[in-house]
Formats: C-alpha cells, sequence, structure tokens
C-alpha cells in the first residue's frame, strides 16, 4: 500500500488514538505524527493525557481505539528502536540498587532471559554515566540521590538502549537548574545524532529555548508542528482555554495563572 | 459493674417478670445472640471510621496484640494473689494499653525511616502476638486462657457465666442453737486422738448443733431452712460487659461526629482548625482495643476483626451517607449474628445442613462427616461475609452486578460515540469517499470487521447514522449525540469548538 | 560511603560462624541432636531461608499485609485437603496454595469491582477465609481420629511434627524456587524496581507478577507448618526488613535474609522441638524480631545508633568550628590573632553550646586557656580559622553563584570542607571569586 510506504517517513506515527478510562475519554481520536531528528514537548494542562499518550503509545495501557506506527512498525515490532524514561515518582528509590545497576537495567532487554548482565554491559553503562555527568556516582546506592542525579540516571538507562526513539515524562520535574541545563544538552546531542526525541513537558516558557517541534494536547490534539507554527496564543488559548495571562508568543513570557481543577483526573492517574 | 447490671435488670424488670427473665436468660441461643448482637454494635461503630481513615488492618493489629494485654494483666492479677477473671477492670487497662502500644510501636517503627508502613504494621504486631502466645503457654495455666479460646472465644457459654441478683428473700440466715430449726447431733471429742472407737466404752461425747452458723439464701433454701426460694436474676455478664462498650462507643461517635467526619477526610484541615488530630487519632484506638477486649470473651482475638470490617464495608457498597453508614453497619452485622447462631447451629438461612451433607453422603463417600458442627462465633462471621457478599453482588448503585451491566453501558455508548464522531469528522473532508467507505470503514477505526457492523446497526437502530452508496453518513440526530457528548465529556473549549461548528 | 560495602561480608561471615557454633553450644546447653530432632531443625532452617529468600520480595513490593492476608487465606484449603486426602504434607500444601491464590483473587475482585480499599479488602478475605478455615477444622474434630491432631499445628506452628519426607519435599519445592529466583533474578528485580520501565521494554509483566507471586505463595504455604497462619506473615518479612538494614545491594540482602531466616527458624524449631509446650511460630517470631531490632538499632549507615552518634558527631564539631570562628574574629577585631576572647561572651554569642564548643577545640590543642575563662588561639587553630573562615566564604559563593557558573549540585550535607565536595576545577573557579572579593574589601578598608 501506498500508506505503508508514505508512513516510514515519520519517526512516530499516531492515527485517531482514543484512550478511556471508564468510558470516559482521557484521550479522544489523537493525531500525531513526528518525523524523525526533532525535539518534540507535548504541553497541556494537568489531566489533559500527556502522560497518557506516551503510556499508550508503549502498549502500557490498552487503547480504546487507534493505531500506532514507529518507523512504519507497531510498537510490538519496533521495541528496541525506543527509550523510555518515565517519571522519577514512579518508582521507590529506597530500592537497594547502586546507580550502575538501575542504567543496566536498560540493557536488560538486549541480554535477553536468564542471562547476567556482564563487563560489556558495565562499560556501556558506564560510559552513559560519564555523558550525563554522573559517572563518580556509578556506585552509590540510589536512596543517596539528589532529584537531578535520579534524572540523570533515569536517562542515562535510556540512552544505553541506545534508541531511535525516546519517549521521556517530565524529566524537567523538580530538577535543579544546573540538571536542566544538562538535560537539554543531552536532548540537543541525542537530535544532532539523528534521535527522535518526544518529551512532556510542563513549563510553556521554556518550550521556545528547548524545543523545535511542540504538540498542543488537551483530551484531544490542539495543534502540532514546529514551534513557530504551533505554539501561538489561539492555539495556547485554545489549549489552556481562558487561564494564560499576558501571552506574548513573540516573547515567549507565558504566564500559566491556574492549571485545570483535576481531581477527577487524578482518579484517573491514580488508576494507571 | 455489680450496681450497673442491678441497674439494667430494675429497667427490665418493668417490662417482664423475674421468671421470664430467667427462662429467657437461660437459653444459650438468646444469650449468644444478645452478647452477639452487643459485639456487632460496638464493632461497627468505630469500624465505620478505621474504614473511612484506611486503617482496617489496624484494627487487626490491635485485636491481635489485644491478647498481650490480657495476658500481662492476667498475670500481674496471679502475682498480686488475685483470682484471675476476665471481666476485671485491669484488663480492660492492659488490653487498651496493648492497644495503644501497637500503635506506637507501628508508627515509631515507621518514623524510623528504615521500614516502609505496611511492613512496620506486619512486624509489630506478630511479634506481640508472638510474646503473647507464649507467656500463655508457659505461665498461664488457666483454663480460661488456652489458645482455642484465643481462637473463637466461648460465645456459645455465655448463658453459664452469670452473676446471681437477689430480689426477695435475700437475707442470709443465722441458725443459733437456741433457734427452732438448729438440728443437733453428737461427736467423740477423743476418738480420733486417743485412737479409740466410738464403740469403746471410754469414748466420751458431746453434742453440738449441725447447722448453725450464717447460710446464704441459696444455701438455706437448699437446707429447707426457710419456706420459699430466694428471687434471683441470673444476669449473663458478657452482656453487661457488651452492652457497656457498646454503649461507650456510641456515646464517643455521637458526641464527636463532626470532629470524627473532618479529620478522617482531611486530617491537615482538621489540625488547622484546631481540632486534635492526633488525640481524636489515639481514642479511637483506645476503644477499638477495649471493644477488641471485651469481644474476646465472646469471639476470640481474630474473628473480632470481622465485627470491625465488614458490616462497614456491606453498608459502604449501599449508601455514600456517613450517618446513613453509621446506621446501616450494626444492622448488618446484628443480621450476621442471628443468621450465624442458625448456621452453627446447622441451618443456613434455613437450610438444614445435616441433610444437605447425608445427601452428599449418598453420592460421595464423606466419611462420616455427616454431621454439621462448628464453632458459633466462626459462623457468625461467616454469615457477615455471606451478607456482604450478597450485597457485593446486588447493590443498586456499587454492586457487581450493576457495575458490569454500567460498564457494559458505557462501552457501547463510547463505540457509537467514537463511530459518529469519526463520521462527523470526515464529514466534507477531502478524504471523505475514502474515510467513509462502508468496505474499509473499520480499517480507519482499527476494528474488527464484526465489530463495526454490531456498532453500526446499534446506530443506525437508533437513526444516528445512515448508509447510502456504499458509504456512511452521520444524520442530524447522530450530529446532536456527538455535541451532548462532547458537552459531558471532553474539556471546556472543545466543547465550545465543536458546539460551535455544529451550530455553523 | 560505597555502595558495595564489605562489611555486609563481615555480617555474612559472623552469621555463618553463629550457625558453625551453633550447633556444638546448643550440645554444650543439654541439646540432644537425636533423629527428630535433627530433622525438625534441618526443616526449620530450610523453611526459614525459603520465607528470607521471597521475603526479600514481598517486602521491597511493599505486599507483607498481602502476605498476611495469604497466609490466613491458606487455612481453609489446609482443612478440605485433608478432608479428602488425610494427612499428607503435599496435598496439604496443594489445598493451602489453591486457598491462598483464590483469596488473592477474592482481594482482587473486591478492590477492582468496588470502592473498598485494598486494605479493607484483605480484612474482609483475611477474616472470612480464617472464620471458614475454623469450621472446616471444628467440623473435623467431630471425628475421635488421632490423626487431626496434626491440624491445629497449622494455626500456631509446631515444627516437631516435620517429619523426614516432609523435609524431601521441602528441598524439593525449596529448589524449584531458588531455581525461579535465579533464573528470572533480573526480571524480578526489574519488576520490583520499575514496572513501567519492564512493561516499556517488552516484559510481560503481569506473568512475571504472577510466577513471583506464586513463588511467594509457596513459601508462604511451606513456611505455615513452622509458624502457623497467624504469624507467617513475621517470618516473611522480619528477616528481609532485618537484611535490608545491612546493605544496599539485592543479591547480599537475599542472602543475609536467607541467612536471618534459617537462623530463626532453626532456633525456633530447636527450642519448640526441646520444650514441646511452646508452639514453634512465636519462637521464630521471637528470635526473627530480635534480629530486627538489633538491624534497626546498629547497622552501620542506617542504623538508629549509628544515625545517632552521627549527629551527635556533627553538633560537637559544628559547635567547635562556631566558636573557633567567634574566637578568631573577635581576635581580628583587636588586630590580634592570639588575642584571647572571654568565656562569657562566646556564650553570650553561642549559648551554652558554646562550653562543648570550647571543651573540643581545647581537647584538639586549637586553643589554650589564658588567665581566667578566657580562651586564645594557638598557632594551629589560627590556621584552622582561617581555613575556615575561607572555607565558610567559598560555600556562600557557591551558593550565590553555581547557578552562573554550571557548578555541579551538591547533596552530602554532612561534607563541611567544599574542597571535598566539589571537584578541583570548581572550587578554583570559586577561589578567583573569593579572591576578587577580599581583594576588594582590602581597597575598601
Amino acid at each position: 500500500m501506498t500508506e505503508q510506504g508514505k508512513s516510514c517517513n515519520w519517526a512516530l506515527e499516531i492515527n485517531d488514538l482514543t484512550v478511556a478510562y471508564n468510558s470516559k475519554p482521557a484521550l479522544w481520536d489523537v493525531d500525531l505524527r513526528v518525523p524523525e531528528g526533532v525535539l518534540l514537548a507535548i504541553v497541556g494542562p494537568n489531566g489533559a493525557g500527556k502522560s497518557t499518550l506516551i503510556k499508550a503509545t508503549l502498549d502500557l495501557i490498552p487503547r480504546a481505539a487507534g493505531s500506532i506506527r514507529i518507523y512504519g512498525k507497531p510498537y510490538r515490532q519496533a521495541r528496541n528502536l525506543v527509550g523510555y524514561v518515565p517519571q522519577r515518582g514512579s518508582v521507590d528509590w529506597d530500592f537497594p540498587t547502586s546507580v550502575l545497576d538501575v542504567t543496566m537495567m536498560g540493557l536488560y532487554g538486549k541480554i535477553g532471559w536468564f542471562k547476567r548482565p556482564g563487563k560489556k554491559e558495565r562499560e556501556l553503562a558506564m560510559s552513559a554515566l560519564e555523558q550525563v555527568g554522573i559517572a563518580h556516582l556509578a556506585h552509590r546506592q540510589i536512596s543517596q540521590l539528589s532529584g537531578g542525579q535520579q534524572q540523570r540516571t533515569f536517562l542515562a538507562r535510556a540512552l544505553v538502549q541506545d534508541a531511535q526513539v525516546y519517549f521521556m515524562d517530565e524529566p524537567f520535574a523538580a530538577v535543579d537548574a544546573v540538571t536542566e541545563r544538562a538535560i537539554v544538552n543531552i536532548l540537543k546531542e541525542l537530535r544532532e545524532r539523528g534521535k527522535t526525541v518526544i518529551v512532556v513537558h510542563h513549563d510553556l516558557q521554556t518550550v521556545r529555548d528547548y524545543f523545535d517541534w511542540v504538540a498542543l494536547l488537551n483530551v484531544e490534539m490542539v495543534a502540532v508542528g514546529t514551534v513557530y507554527e504551533a505554539f501561538t496564543n489561539d492555539n495556547l488559548r485554545k489549549t489552556y482555554g481562558g487561564r494564560i495571562a499576558g501571552i506574548g508568543a513573540a516573547s515567549g513570557a507565558i504566564d500559566v495563572t491556574s492549571t485545570r481543577d483535576s481531581a477527577e483526573y487524578a482518579e484517573v492517574g491514580d488508576a494507571v | 459493674m455489680l450496681i450497673i447490671e442491678r441497674m439494667i435488670i430494675d429497667i427490665l424488670l418493668n417490662f417482664t417478670s423475674i421468671e421470664q427473665l430467667n427462662t429467657f436468660m437461660a437459653q444459650p441461643r438468646n444469650v449468644a445472640i444478645i452478647v452477639g448482637a452487643l459485639v456487632a454494635i460496638a464493632a461497627a461503630l468505630p469500624g465505620v471510621f478505621l474504614l473511612l481513615r484506611k486503617m482496617a488492618l489496624t484494627s487487626d493489629a490491635i485485636s491481635h496484640t489485644v491478647l498481650l494485654g490480657i495476658v500481662v494483666a492476667f498475670m500481674i492479677m496471679v502475682g498480686l494473689g488475685a483470682n484471675p477473671d476476665l471481666n476485671s477492670p485491669l484488663l480492660l487497662i492492659g488490653a487498651a494499653a496493648a492497644g495503644v502500644v501497637t500503635v506506637m510501636l507501628t508508627e515509631a517503627i515507621y518514623r524510623s525511616g528504615l521500614v516502609k508502613a505496611d511492613a512496620a504494621l506486619g512486624l509489630a504486631f506478630p511479634f506481640l502476638f508472638a510474646l503473647a502466645i507464649i507467656l500463655i503457654s508457659h505461665y498461664v495455666d488457666n483454663v480460661h486462657l488456652d489458645e482455642d479460646a484465643v481462637l473463637v472465644g466461648e460465645i456459645g457459654v455465655a448463658y453459664a457465666n452469670i452473676n446471681v441478683h437477689c430480689y426477695e428473700q435475700c437475707d442470709s440466715i443465722t441458725i443459733t442453737p437456741d433457734d427452732a430449726r438448729a438440728e443437733f447431733g453428737r461427736r467423740c471429742t477423743n476418738c480420733s486422738a486417743g485412737g479409740l472407737s466410738p464403740r469403746d466404752p471410754e469414748a466420751e461425747f458431746e453434742t453440738y448443733c449441725i447447722n448453725c452458723g450464717t447460710h446464704t439464701a441459696a444455701e438455706a433454701w437448699r437446707e429447707r431452712l426457710i419456706d420459699s426460694p430466694p428471687v434471683q436474676v441470673r444476669w449473663p455478664r458478657a452482656i453487661t460487659t457488651m452492652g457497656l462498650i457498646a454503649l461507650v462507643n456510641i456515646i464517643f461517635i455521637t458526641l464527636f461526629y463532626k470532629e470524627l467526619k473532618l479529620v478522617s477526610f482531611d486530617e491537615a484541615l482538621a489540625g488547622a482548625l484546631g481540632f486534635r488530630p492526633t488525640v481524636l487519632h489515639y481514642t479511637l484506638m483506645i476503644l477499638v482495643s477495649l471493644t477488641a477486649v471485651a469481644a474476646f470473651d465472646a469471639v476470640g482475638s481474630i474473628l473480632v476483626v470481622a465485627f470491625f470490617i465488614i458490616p462497614v464495608a456491606t453498608a459502604y457498597l449501599l449508601t455514600d451517607r456517613l450517618s446513613l453508614i453509621i446506621i446501616l453497619s450494626p444492622i448488618f452485622g446484628i443480621a450476621g449474628v442471628y443468621w450465624g447462631y442458625d448456621l452453627a447451629r446447622g441451618y443456613f438461612w434455613g437450610l438444614p445442613l445435616d441433610g444437605v451433607l447425608q445427601w452428599l453422603d449418598s453420592i460421595i463417600e464423606l466419611n462420616g462427616y455427616t454431621t454439621w458442627n462448628t464453632s458459633i462465633s466462626a459462623a457468625m462471621v461467616l454469615m457477615l461475609a455471606a451478607i456482604f457478599v450478597v450485597v457485593w453482588m446486588m447493590s443498586p448503585r456499587y454492586g457487581l452486578i450493576a457495575t458490569i451491566i454500567n460498564r457494559r453501558l458505557r462501552r457501547l455508548q463510547f463505540e457509537d460515540q467514537m463511530l459518529l464522531v469519526h463520521l462527523y469528522n470526515h464529514l466534507g473532508g477531502e478524504r471523505e469517499a475514502e474515510e467513509l467507505a462502508l468496505e474499509t470503514l473499520h480499517q480507519h477505526l482499527q476494528w474488527p470487521r464484526m465489530k463495526l457492523e454490531r456498532v453500526l446497526a446499534r446506530v443506525r437502530l437508533r437513526q444516528l447514522a445512515k448508509i447510502q452508496h456504499g458509504q456512511v453518513y452521520i444524520t442530524q440526530a447522530g450530529i446532536e449525540a456527538v455535541r451532548n457528548f462532547a458537552e459531558q465529556n471532553l474539556p471546556v473549549e472543545h466543547q465550545e469548538q465543536i458546539i460551535r461548528a455544529v451550530g455553523d | 560511603m560505597q555502595y558495595k560495602s564489605h562489611h555486609v561480608w563481615w555480617v555474612i561471615a559472623i552469621m555463618a560462624l553463629i550457625f558453625l557454633i551453633f550447633i556444638p553450644l546448643s550440645i554444650a546447653l543439654g541439646v540432644r541432636y537425636d533423629y527428630t530432632l535433627t530433622t525438625v531443625a534441618v526443616g526449620g532452617a530450610l523453611l526459614g531461608a525459603i520465607s528470607g529468600m521471597l521475603g526479600t520480595f514481598t517486602v521491597l513490593r511493599k505486599e507483607s499485609l498481602m502476605g498476611d492476608a495469604l497466609s490466613h487465606a491458606a487455612l481453609p484449603g489446609i482443612a478440605i485437603a485433608f478432608l479428602i486426602a488425610g494427612r499428607q504434607l503435599g496435598w496439604l500444601l496443594v489445598g493451602a496454595g489453591i486457598a491462598g491464590w483464590i483469596g488473592a483473587q477474592g482481594i482482587r475482585a473486591i478492590t477492582n469491582t468496588t470502592r473498598i480499599k485494598q486494605d479493607a479488602a484483605m480484612g474482609i478475605v483475611l477474616t472470612t477465609f480464617f472464620a471458614l478455615g475454623l469450621t472446616f477444622l471444628s467440623f473435623i474434630q467431630q471425628l475421635p481420629d488421632a490423626s487431626q491432631a496434626g491440624l491445629d499445628q497449622f494455626i500456631f506452628g509446631q515444627a516437631a511434627a516435620i517429619v523426614r519426607r516432609d523435609v524431601e519435599l521441602i528441598i524439593i519445592v525449596g529448589t524449584f524456587a531458588l531455581l525461579g529466583i535465579l533464573f528470572f533474578w533480573k526480571e524480578f528485580k526489574l519488576i520490583t524496581f520499575d514496572r513501567e520501565f519492564a512493561g516499556a521494554n517488552g516484559y510481560p509483566v503481569q506473568l512475571l507478577d504472577l510466577l513471583l507471586g506464586t513463588l511467594i505463595v509457596v513459601a508462604i504455604v511451606l513456611g505455615l507448618q513452622l509458624a502457623g497462619v497467624i504469624l507467617m506473615v513475621g517470618m516473611l518479612i522480619a528477616p528481609a526488613v532485618a537484611a535490608r538494614q545491612w546493605t544496599h545491594h539485592l543479591g547480599q540482602m537475599t542472602i543475609l535474609s536467607m541467612m536471618f531466616g534459617a537462623f530463626s527458624g532453626a532456633s525456633g524449631a530447636v527450642i519448640s522441638g526441646i520444650d514441646t509446650g511452646l508452639p514453634t511460630g512465636p519462637i521464630i517470631i521471637t528470635v526473627a524480631f530480635t534480629l530486627v531490632f538489633i538491624s534497626l538499632l546498629f547497622a552501620p549507615e542506617r542504623g538508629l545508633l549509628w544515625t545517632w552518634w552521627r549527629q551527635l558527631q556533627d553538633k560537637r564539631r559544628f559547635a567547635a568550628i562556631n566558636v573557633l570562628i567567634d574566637i578568631y574574629r573577635h581576635a581580628c577585631q583587636h588586630d590580634d590573632p592570639h588575642y584571647p576572647a572571654p568565656e562569657g561572651y562566646l556564650r553570650a554569642l553561642r549559648g551554652p553550646i558554646a562550653k562543648t564548643g570550647l571543651y573540643y577545640l581545647h581537647k584538639a590543642g586549637l586553643i589554650r586557656s589564658v588567665g581566667k575563662d578566657k580562651w586564645a588561639l594557638t598557632d594551629s587553630g589560627e590556621a584552622a580559622a582561617i581555613h575556615e573562615d575561607r572555607n565558610r566564604l567559598l560555600w556562600a559563593l557557591y551558593r550565590q553563584h553555581s547557578e552562573a557558573l554550571s557548578l555541579p549540585s551538591i547533596r552530602e550535607e554532612r561534607e563541611i570542607d567544599i574542597r571535598h565536595c566539589l571537584p578541583e576545577d570548581a572550587v578554583s573557579q570559586l577561589e578567583v571569586l573569593a579572591n576578587e572579593l577580599t581583594d576588594k574589601q582590602n581597597l575598601e578598608s
């Protein structure tokens, strides 16, 4: 089919994706096409389904409808092309293990069943840790890390996966400024190497500086495109409603005065 | 304690006669059901707030460790030379202390930051319970505190454990030698000392009074020293103990209803408003401990947990209103107790179990297990659970059947909507012909063909869509439906968009 | 603060040593290892080790109370299996396993289909199954058959009932459990630590959950005859909680937990084997909890005594440094680095802690007493004060400029000397800033 041939151009292609919790739509008829080699931010108010979009893409939650293609293949076949950075808060950092060990978890899929990680894996993990700047912490227990260091550990774990498409869920949440800059540098480096990075992001002010593509999401997809095309006042108003004061699309200085009341959605989040 | 009992009996005697009361209380069934009902009331009230505060298993922990309090109090009583008694107030103090110690130990382990909350609870109470069992098996050789009693209690014999209250002819009688009722006998004074036979001529005799001295009224009647029996009420102790605890719980819940409600809902706010959540918390824990220790005698230290949790959970499935939950929970508890006694006696909601077993025996070999015989308290718990299961299935709002039907309905509706929205979005679009073709529609929706046909049939039946020339189109009614759905389920901004678009 | 801490091997070695002296010691105390007692002890140790191994995962998955619910839920299964097959350990275990599994499904069904939370759901299942178990037990007890006595052991545990055939069964099942853990070690580690990541990487998370869950149920069911249904949760989690305190490494934790479990199991079995009046469960729990208690108190780095000692040290250190700087600044105001400061002045400045500070400074030879209640810096004290003063300046500069200079973030609050916290180039950057600052101040004055 010609359609098939066309879709190979996209690093990620989502068609008509609908996800529902108890028949209440969390994502409604979402389309998203991301070309190779871009940094894409998914932004939207709380409960807009940003994390849900990533989880549905990675087959972590069931879809009511829609299809997902990564380099033209369904996720099941494209798994080794994908790297994933979950939310930092989703794990118990008091778990008895070391930074190096967590990083090597990124290689478990490649090692296969029954085998143990060896010297080669250790070296790969070390170089990933060097990349994110915490090689000196390799043997530290993970509960002794700061928030930024935890995030870097997760990033290193994704890096060793050596994927083509990276999905990151709120990597900038509650990290220090230095770490934030370091992560941005790594993201840009990944883009230079032709990787595609899709990031759930919540800070509208930095979208322009960090990303070149943006997807505005609020249950439905409001707009997708390059930051210049899609990150407009009009689209932001459509996404966030009237709650954004002093939108200056040119300056990018946006002040979110209040976020959506999301009691209901919080429950949905728990259900995940 | 006795004074309170007397007051209760006095009140009851306004409605009934002493004979009727004694006959009633001599029935094991009556007493067991009354005691069980009081346990159900006493436990359900604090249970409501345990459940709301997600502390249901704390009651499990406390009811285990209350045993340690009982054992220690027992040992102190024995050490002091007192007669160990399961109704002593010292036991209540010991139990309350043990309950508080459990909660504090759990919190201390958890607060150290070294152990997670679940493991902290899982460490604290097995340890305290283990200590109690070791102490029992090594130091307490008392009939009343064996390991079986720990497990199931003795609600079946509660009727036999009584205090006697006398109403008439109660005076003790003193017989002196010059009393007309005095009886005399002769005895040998030097026989045993001198090794003489009473027949020996050297034996010396004296006359003495056989029945002189002071006799209680009951003894006097037995000896027929008085003409009519004393009028007594034989009152089971467990009713008083359990009733008092139930009363205390009722008073506490009534007095602090709104504080408890607030603390359970929002502890931080309660603290900010000056309600002292910690004090309320520990008071609740003390009440749980007291209830557990009072119920220990009746239903044992483990099954009492069921009385805290199951009736409340049952009520929780029926209503959202806290006041109604508080009223319904004890009712479910009492119902479980009532039917539970019958179950223990071989009747499951009227079905004779012996018959069932004999019938089973005729089909498969039961090796002689054809007589139903089980502990009363365990049977009561089973009936509590049975009521829970029935409500779980049948509850109109939260029941399993209702939920399954609702979910299915909502899913069907959702499928209809997805089809309609697809039709709506592509109506008049550039790829309309391709997207709306009947032959390929299921591919665009990523649905199996069968599913599409089902959904389409439903939608067409409701006249929300129509088929024309191998193309599927949405009708005006369908557009209305899409609009309604969007209004209910999508963020406000989008509704506006869609409504605007539909309006155009 | 290295993570592969070697003290763990010390603890493991000590535990091994305790095992070695356990037997001669108990013989010396008058225990006679006849055939029965040996069987019981070996069985107890094996069961304890298996519980310890799987308890590690139970604790890390925060499912301790689930363990409690499942062990209670197993009771009716045991009773029914007895009714059908008689007293054969294998069948009793199968019955217990099935009942435990049904209980787990019941808890899941209640939490999934109603708004009842997991704690209450566990309470409901736990008590109902326990009541059902007691019902069946009293039903069984109506027949005066000698073999029934064996069933009571499942409530409080009775190691004395373990016979050779049981030990063989335990070895077989235990070997399977061990192999399961070894084969799926990294997968189990992954799903325990980060389920989402495992799922995204294509691991069949639910299947692995089921497998690990089954192994945990097997451990519970095996342990029942030793600890009993009521106390089983303690035997499952106490060794793991104790082991967690000594190490930050999952493998070490598991090994240690197995050793703690084996020790508790064996000693409980032996003690109750000697004194048959005592049920085994409570003794095992008491031994295991003692291990937990010791671990919570004495474990290096995490232990409470350790923390307390560290806080005390910090308090002293800060007191000493603060007083040192106070004396130094006071002296600087008089343009003489050895100018003495009166103790009253220092106390007014720092409060009663000044006394502590002075004591430790004096002990370290950094200050000397001059006349009545007056203290002056020694030469080494002066050097230390200058060093410390500089260090404070660098810290202040770091807090001020770390963003602008992109300096790495620091978490070691305990490190007082900034030169130990930052890489050299970062320190030298700060030194440059500090020099500029002092130069400017000198110019101004």
